[in-house]
Formats: structure tokens, sequence, C-alpha cells
């Protein structure tokens, strides 16, 4: 329940009766209330699309409505109230939008949402409760209108049964003796706000952007008006006490295209250090392969900008055939400036020269193609290893601290094939080789071939280790049987049998 | 990172490296032991001119193997990042029980045709850049990623062939260890290295190696047991011509 911030003075409007309106919380025992048949049993979906009528009529006194729940909204008074003539004016013109609805209305306007909540109950039309006197107002009702159950149990053993009993006591008491909820309680009934404003982050446009005229056909012109952007974005930034998460470049060619990155920036990057992503990223953009040297549909989440090659453009020297317009900065996800956050990357201290060699591969590849390893959970070596993007942070789905039966034992595989390897293992006769169901080979295997290679002779080999993954959900079940095989070039395999189908998965070398 | 065993492994494996501290987790290259030289795991030192990987030099390996993970744990273990590029088939798992910091591992698995940007992008921010080439890269782009090296004062490791690379190490003859016709596993495997290099590095050096060892980690086989298994298994003459390293297999 946040109230709204810059007008003290709230209206509510509530339909008494309403299906589905929660009411009160936690005032079962207060006269007005009590009497409501059934209002909690009800759906309140439909309750919620029905009370859309009554937000539509609230809206043409004032465009921001907050809607509290099914059957209460809540406008900020001061403007309207000023246009349609005071507030007696603008409630009483509210309840005769309302009431062709069909629903009954209260209207009740006070300092803050909590008391204009209240002064809606408290009569067949709600009430008006003058500017200041709002603690008076709270203060003859009893302290379970709070809505605080432990409080309302509490406070009337001893002996505090009124808001304005509980409002007398000295905040620092009320703070000491109940904690952060009793000072919310106490702020509420001494008609003040729950909770000192928060101003949320200013929506304000704090891009900066910079137009070339003539184009600049050459990144250098550019890079340094980055520089001097980002400097200025910074300004603004600090003047607002803010920082940025993420930057996003956007650079505008002439011919209309436009290329943008997210850059993670968490306050850290000095002008310099943007100018230089800049440059990386029209770096990016001119080496990539293709054509004109653009990148397409660009973004942090757009994999390689690769295409076959047929590139017709000089492309040591120009930015881009026509040039770029427009230059623009623009910080994404403002937080308060709260100093530097380190730990980004999770446990191992990543240092800016890492950092900056990796976002520069990025910039020329694309998000994902930098990564790091992290441990998961499997049998077979490619599912013990998740490659996570460098700058994201990702929890494997399987923990790799499990036992995993069945995992084969002994030194891992240096060679872990990204995609296995068709195959053919066969006995000496030529025969495939099977596996039965009681995991028994049909013969030693003789020969394998991987990968369309010649067949080599098997001098050793260990296994079936069979697997059955998953059989409780068809879709993913797997049987498999895996076996390691020397062959005669001195490599060793882990090769695997699944569905009458050979594939090599791995290899020792 | 994998398993708890390790962590004591790696601990005693890096303690155990020359005036390396077990406070340097973070990379800087400041704090990096040796200057002008990188560590590598105490098995491979006999391998290397210095005992350790020259900063800004390139080393080559032949052909992707285990045995380009093994000389870039030792840094990795000493703290500094490591980078492999073009190997989508590197063996996370396997790094990690060769002594290789996952933590400090960069993966780019497939660099495209600008690869020589990228590597050289990585060869900035990263100790020890791993690389397998997409193609043959022509003299003068060698002589560029070269450069780059020294300026930054990383360890350029090919997985392939390198014309002028400082290090060549190659796997010359190899044999697992622990499986049979049917029985066993995999357990470990003895390997033969033999490194040759320019300049200082021209005395080719060769080193039997379990690579890896039953618990994946790389160790040195004691010179006996070497010799002899050399002689028994391979000083007859007729094992097949140098290099191809056919592998006979003990059942133990």
């Amino acid at each position: 329940m946040t109230p709204p911030r810059s007008p003290r003075r709230v209206l509510v409007v509530r339909c008494p009766g309403w299906p589905g309106a929660a009411g009160w919380p936690g005032i079962a025992g207060w006269p007005g209330i009590a009497g409501w048949p059934g209002a909690r049993d009800q759906e309140s979906a439909s309750g919620a699309r029905a009370f859309e009528q009554v937000v539509h009529a609230v809206e043409a006194f004032c465009p921001q409505v907050e809607v509290l729940r099914p059957g209460a909204c809540a406008i900020g008074v001061r403007g309207p109230a000023r246009y349609f003539g005071g507030e007696d004016e603008l409630a009483r013109k509210i309840a005769e939008a309302v009431r062709p609805c069909g629903f009954g209305c209260q209207v009740g306007v006070a300092d803050g949402l909590f008391a204009a909540e209240l002064a809606a109950l408290a009569g067949p039309a709600g009430r008006i409760v003058a500017p200041g006197e709002t603690p008076s107002f709270l203060a003859g009702h009893p302290v379970a209108v709070l809505g605080i159950t432990d409080l309302a149990d509490l406070l009337p053993l001893l002996g505090i049964r009124t808001l304005g009993d509980f409002a007398a006591l000295p905040a620092a008491e009320a703070v000491s003796r109940f904690g952060t909820r009793g000072e919310l309680a106490h702020r509420l009934a001494r008609g003040l706000d729950p909770r000192p404003l928060v101003p949320r982050p200013p929506a304000a446009d704090l891009s900066v952007r910079q137009e070339f005229d003539p184009p600049a056909g050459q990144a250098e012109p550019v890079v340094f008006a980055a520089k001097a952007l980002a400097d200025q974005m910074h300004d603004r930034l600090a003047a607002s006490g803010l920082a940025c998460v993420r930057l996003k470049v956007q650079v505008t060619c002439e011919d209309g295209r436009q290329i943008s990155r997210l850059w993670r920036h968490d306050g850290l990057l000095s002008g310099l250090a943007v100018a230089e992503r800049v440059r990386w990223q029209l770096d990016g953009w001119r080496t990539a392969p293709g054509g004109h040297g653009g990148p397409g549909p660009a973004g942090p989440g757009n994999g390689r900008p690769g295409r076959p090659d047929g590139r017709d453009a000089d492309p040591g020297d120009g930015v881009q055939p026509g040039g770029i317009t427009w230059l623009q900065l623009i910080p994404d996800q403002l937080v308060r400036a709260g100093g530097r956050q380190l730990g980004l990357w999770g446990d191992a201290v990543v240092s800016d020269r890492v950092a900056r060699a990796a976002l520069r591969v990025q910039a020329m590849l694309g998000h994902p193609a930098v990564t790091r390893p992290v441990p998961a959970g499997g049998r077979s070596p490619a599912e013990q290893v998740l490659l996570v993007p460098f700058g994201d942070h990702d929890v494997p789905r399987l923990p790799p601290d499990r036992p995993w039966p069945g995992q084969i034992p002994g030194p891992a595989p240096a060679t872990v094939f990204p995609v296995p390897l068709a195959a053919t293992v066969t006995d000496r006769s030529g025969q495939a080789v099977t596996v039965t169901g009681r995991a028994q080979e049909s013969a030693p295997p003789a020969r394998l071939s991987a990968d369309g290679q010649p067949a080599m002779a098997i001098l050793s080999w260990a296994g079936p280790w069979p697997v059955t993954e998953r059989w409780w959900d068809p879709a993913r079940a797997r049987r498999k049987a895996r076996f390691q095989l020397v062959t005669e070039d001195g490599r060793a395999w882990l090769a695997v049998l699944q569905d009458g189908r050979w594939l090599a998965e791995a290899s020792y070398d | 990172m994998f398993d708890s065993r390790l962590m004591g492994a790696d601990t005693a494996r890096l303690a155990a490296l020359p005036g390396a501290s077990l406070a340097p987790w973070r990379y800087d290259d400041a704090v990096l032991p040796g200057d002008g030289m990188l560590p590598v795991l105490p098995a491979l030192r006999g391998l290397l001119p210095g005992g350790g990987l020259r900063r800004g030099s390139v080393v080559a390996t032949g052909h992707w193997s285990l045995l380009c993970l093994a000389l870039a744990a030792g840094p990795s273990a000493a703290g500094a990042w490591c980078a492999a590029a073009g190997l989508p088939q590197l063996g996370v798992r396997a790094a990690a029980e060769a002594g290789l910091d996952p933590g400090r591992l960069l993966l780019i698995a497939d660099p495209g045709p600008g690869w020589p940007q990228v590597v050289a992008a990585l060869l900035d921010g990263c100790g020890i850049v791993l690389l397998r080439p997409p193609d043959r890269p022509s003299a003068q782009l060698r002589r560029k990623l070269e450069a780059a090296a020294r300026r930054h004062g990383s360890v350029l490791l090919v997985a392939g062939e390198w014309e002028g690379a400082q290090a060549r190490l190659l796997v010359t003859r190899q044999e697992w260890d622990g499986i049979g016709a049917g029985h066993g596993r995999l357990r470990a495997r003895k390997v033969q290295v033999v490194a040759d290099g320019r300049g200082a590095a021209g005395r080719p050096r060769e080193q039997w190696l379990w690579l890896p060892g039953p618990d994946g980690a790389v160790t040195a086989v004691a010179q006996d047991i070497a010799e002899q298994d050399d002689m028994a298994r391979w000083g007859r003459g007729s094992s097949g011509p140098a290099g191809t390293g056919i592998s006979r297999v003990s059942t133990g």
C-alpha cells in the first residue's frame, strides 16, 4: 500500500458491498463492515474487471488513479479539487459519476491514504476531513483499524484503545517497544504517511546524444565525441545522485540503420572506458564479415554477426559506407549511486583487464560467444559443465554435488565433443556390436570408426556400463551403455550405445 | 571447484611452485612469481627452457591434447587467467583435474573468421591463451600475434603447428593403464613428451609423464620405472615408427 506521493491530500472512492472487496483488513469487529454479506467469499477477478467501470469514471477527473483493490481506488486530490471547485464539489461530482455504474459510492478525503480510506467509511456517503484535522479524526478510531493483528490484540491490554491514545505515546517509545511495525503504526495514528517519502529515480531523460554533420566516415571522431558525451552523461547522473547499471550505446547511420549494444556499467566506467567500448562496437561492426560490415539487428543477445563472405567494401579504412550521423548514450536501469559493486561475476574476482578483454571479444562476436564454465550435474562429460556467457550469472539446473551413480570413474576425458560423433563399432566378423537388456555385449568390440574416419582396431576395451536415465519421464528417458575403447593409434575413447546407435562422446587425448 | 579432493591437491601443488605463495589467487601481473616466467607444473619443468613458460613466447604442442591443459594448469594455479579460443571440445573437468582453475577460464568456442583480432584481444587480458587456429596462419599474421604476446607479456599456447614457436612439445608415445580386454577401466596414461625449440630450447629434452595420473593430476613418471618399461616395451626395435605412439596395454 503505497500512498500517492506528492499530493498529501488523498481522495478515496469505495463502493460499499462490492463483491470480493477485501474490506479493511483485521477489523472484523468494527461496525460498518461486519454486516457485509459474504464479502470475502466472492471471486475477485471478475470483481476486478467490473470495477474497471468505476475506475474509468474516476479517471475522467484525474488520469492517475491508483486501484487499491477491487472496490476501492484513490487519487491525489489537490489538482482536481482546484479545477473542479473545491474538495466538496469534487467529491460530489465523483459520486454522481460513479453511481450510474450501478454501485453505491462512498468518497472520503483526508491527509494520507490511510485516513482517506477511513474517511470514506465514516458515513453513508463518506466524509471530508478538513486539512490538518486528520489526527483528531483518527484519534477516535479503535487501534484495530491499523490492521496489524498482534498490535490490535496487545494495545488494548496495555490500556491503549484508540489511535489517539497510541499517537500520544512518544514516537521513540513506540519504536523501541514495538519495532519497525510499531513505528509504521505510530506514523499512521498521527496522520502521517506510513514512511517518509522515497521518491523514485526520476524518469527524466538522462540520455545524451550528438549529431555528426557531415556524417562521420571514420571511427575516430565518433570515439572522440563519445568520450565527451560520456563525461556529460556522468555529470548529469552524478548531479541526480544516480548511477546506471547498464549503458546502451546507439549508433545511427546515414541510411537509417541503427546498431545498439548494452554494456554493463555499474557506475564503474570512466568516460574513456565508455569511449573505448564505442570503439570496440564500431570495430566489431567494421570487421564483421559480410557485405557492408553491418551486423544487422545488433544487440547484446544476438548471435554472431556472421554472414557468408561477400565483402565488397574496403574493410580497412572507413567505418561504413554512408557514415554515422548520430551517437546516443542511454543510461539503463538507474539506481542510486551507492559506490562500487563487486563480485558481479561470481566467486573469482574478475580483474578489469580480463573483463575488458572479454567485453572486447563480446563486442566482436556477440554476447554468448565468450563463456565461463560452471560445474553442473550429470553423467556424461558434456552434461557436467554448463557454459555461461561472460557477465551473466547462471545457476545449473542440476547440482553437481550429488552422487550421480553411473558416472564413469577415473580421469576425465580431455576432449569432449560438443556434438557426439557418429561412430560404428563392429566385432571381429564385422557385425555391429549391440548390448542386451542384461547389459551383456553381443561380441567383443574389435573395430571402431568415428566420424567417418577409417576403422581402427580396438586393442582393449571396458564396459558396458549401462545407464537408465529419467525412466519416469517418457520424453526425456534414455537408456545407454557406455564403453571405453583404446584404438591402435593409442587414443582412448568414451563411446556410448544409445537406441542402437553408436556415438563417440569424448576422447581421452 | 569440481571436487573437494582437488582443492587440496591444487593447494599442495601450488605451494610446491617456486616462489608462489597461496595469496595471489587474484590475477595481477605484479604478484606472479618469476619475472618474465610463468610457472608450470613441477612435472613439466624439465621440458621447458628456464623451467617455465617465458612471458611473450609462443609454445606449440602439435595437436590438441591434455598436454595443452597441463601446460596451462601451472600459470592458472598461480593466479593467471586462461582463455581458450577455437577449442569447443575442451574438457573442463579434465582441465580442473590437471590443476587448471575453471574459475579463471574463458572459453571462446568459435572465434570466427576474425580470430586473429580475438586472440590479440585475449592476449591483452589473459596471462595464457590456448589457441587452435581455424586455418593455417600466414607468416605476417604469426608475427603480429607473436608481437601481441610480447607486448602484453602473455603466453600463446598453440594446439597445432606454429613455425617459429619458442618451444614445441609433442607426445611421442602413450600407453594406457588399467584397461584390458573387456575388464578394468582407463586409470592412467603414461606418455613420453619430447620438447625442442629455438635458441636455448634447441636441445631436445624428453620426459615420461603420467598424463593423466590415476586422480587426473599430471606428474612425472619415476625415472627407473620409465626406463624399465621403455626397455621392455619399446626397446626391441619392432615397435613401429617413432612418433606413432602405438599403445601396448598392460592389464593391471
